[in-house]
């Protein structure tokens, strides 16, 4: 126990987006929301979100903006990524070769 | 008498060896359980991590998230804040780098410019600050309050505060395109002195000022082909600056991104010497925003 916790502890290295520690995540999400407040790119952010892990984006959203909301953000990012949870909700792919 | 005795000695030896036997195989038996347990039944899982122990690809995709976000925004100090969180021991250098190796890989969605926009926010903020130490003026700190609370690498409601810079927020949030829409070719001069520009397309970017302007898109065409390059890139020789190698006997069109200047064609120079010895020159154009 001294080896693994004092003289040789573990060393996190090599870690994913779906890791990353909750108020990390939340910033991500931040981050995506204000890229698409000045773009409007849903396809990209879907693709960023997608990115911290296996649940729906919409819902990585929400659940971003209640730890933000929790948190005290400024009002001003907490709108930002309420605007990018409705984007979200309201996206659809756009059908690829469909022919009648 | 001593048969007994030399077979209760027996009994005891090989009653020792079993021992033995039981504790090595009750050893290895553990050790193999210990593996099965920490690597198939509950291998270790990484929770609650920080960025800076993201791989590194994936931390190059947080790197441009970042810089992407800051173009957005133009919130220098939650951009700061935020590459602080990857813990690159030269932010700046990390930045480049990156921007250069995205350049080299053909970079198609054109995502170097985020990363060079974001390296000269950071480099300028650093030289005003440099200045106004240098000038020794007693100026007042300009708390910025950290939207997201960014403090000692973790993210909590309460704002937190930076003061160890003065953030150079960019005023005008005009469009890039904008800004630079009109450029002139202020000079064109052909290089055959120096080994080290044999090839090499020079092309510098001013502003009305004479200042260099980093982060300008120039589109290098041929036949049938084109690359995007960015100035800024090589902060060591000039903010404005960029460098393109050409081939030999290739004519190539030059134009700006945000457009401006119509394509300039030229070709590198042959710069072959009197006592007949080949070599190849190459061309220094300055460019200047009128």
């Amino acid at each position: 126990m001294v080896y693994g916790w004092v003289l040789h502890p573990v060393e996190y290295r090599d870690t994913s987006l779906v890791s990353l520690r909750y108020d990390y995540r939340t910033d991500y999400v931040l981050m995506v929301a204000e890229i698409y407040n000045s773009e409007g790119d849903a396809e990209q952010a879907i693709r960023q979100i997608a990115q911290l892990g296996n649940e729906p984006p919409v819902d990585t959203v929400i659940q971003a903006l209640a730890y933000a909301a929790q948190m005290l953000y400024s009002p001003a990012d907490l709108v930002m990524i309420q605007n990018l949870a409705n984007a979200l909700q309201t996206w659809s792919p756009t059908p690829i070769g469909i022919n009648p | 008498m001593i048969r007994e005795r030399r077979r209760t000695k027996q009994e005891n030896n090989s009653g020792i060896g079993k021992g033995n036997l039981y504790i090595l195989t009750g050893l290895i038996i553990g050790l193999l359980l210990g593996l099965v347990i920490s690597w198939v039944i509950a291998p270790i899982k990484y929770i609650e991590t920080a960025p800076n122990s993201l791989r590194v690809d994936i931390k190059n995709e947080y790197r441009l998230l970042i810089a992407a976000a800051y173009h957005a925004n133009y919130n220098l100090p939650r951009a700061l804040a935020r590459i602080e969180l990857l813990s690159d021991p030269d932010p700046l250098l990390a930045l480049t780098t990156q921007a250069q190796d995205l350049l080299k890989s053909g970079d198609i969605n054109g995502k170097a410019f985020y990363l060079a926009y974001l390296a000269d926010a950071i480099k300028t903020a650093s030289i005003s600050q440099a200045g106004i130490s240098a000038n020794a003026t007693k100026l007042p700190i300009t708390s910025t309050p950290s939207p997201t609370g960014i403090s000692d690498g973790f993210l909590t409601g309460t704002p937190s505060f930076i003061t160890s810079i003065t953030p150079i927020i960019r005023l005008s949030e005009t469009p890039i395109a904008t800004q630079m829409s009109r450029f002139i070719l202020k000079s064109q001069q052909i290089v055959c002195d120096s080994t080290q520009a044999e090839l090499l397309l020079m092309i510098d970017v001013f502003d009305p000022t004479n200042l260099p302007i980093p982060g300008v898109e120039i589109i290098i065409t041929w036949s049938n082909g084109e690359e995007h390059i960015f100035t800024g890139l090589q902060p060591e020789i000039s903010e404005g600056y960029v460098d393109y190698l050409m081939s030999p006997n290739i004519d190539y069109g030059i134009r700006f991104a945000s457009g401006g200047v119509s394509t300039i064609d030229l070709a590198a120079p042959d710069c072959t010497n009197n006592q007949g010895t080949a070599k190849w020159g190459g061309i220094k154009l300055v460019f200047q925003k009128p």
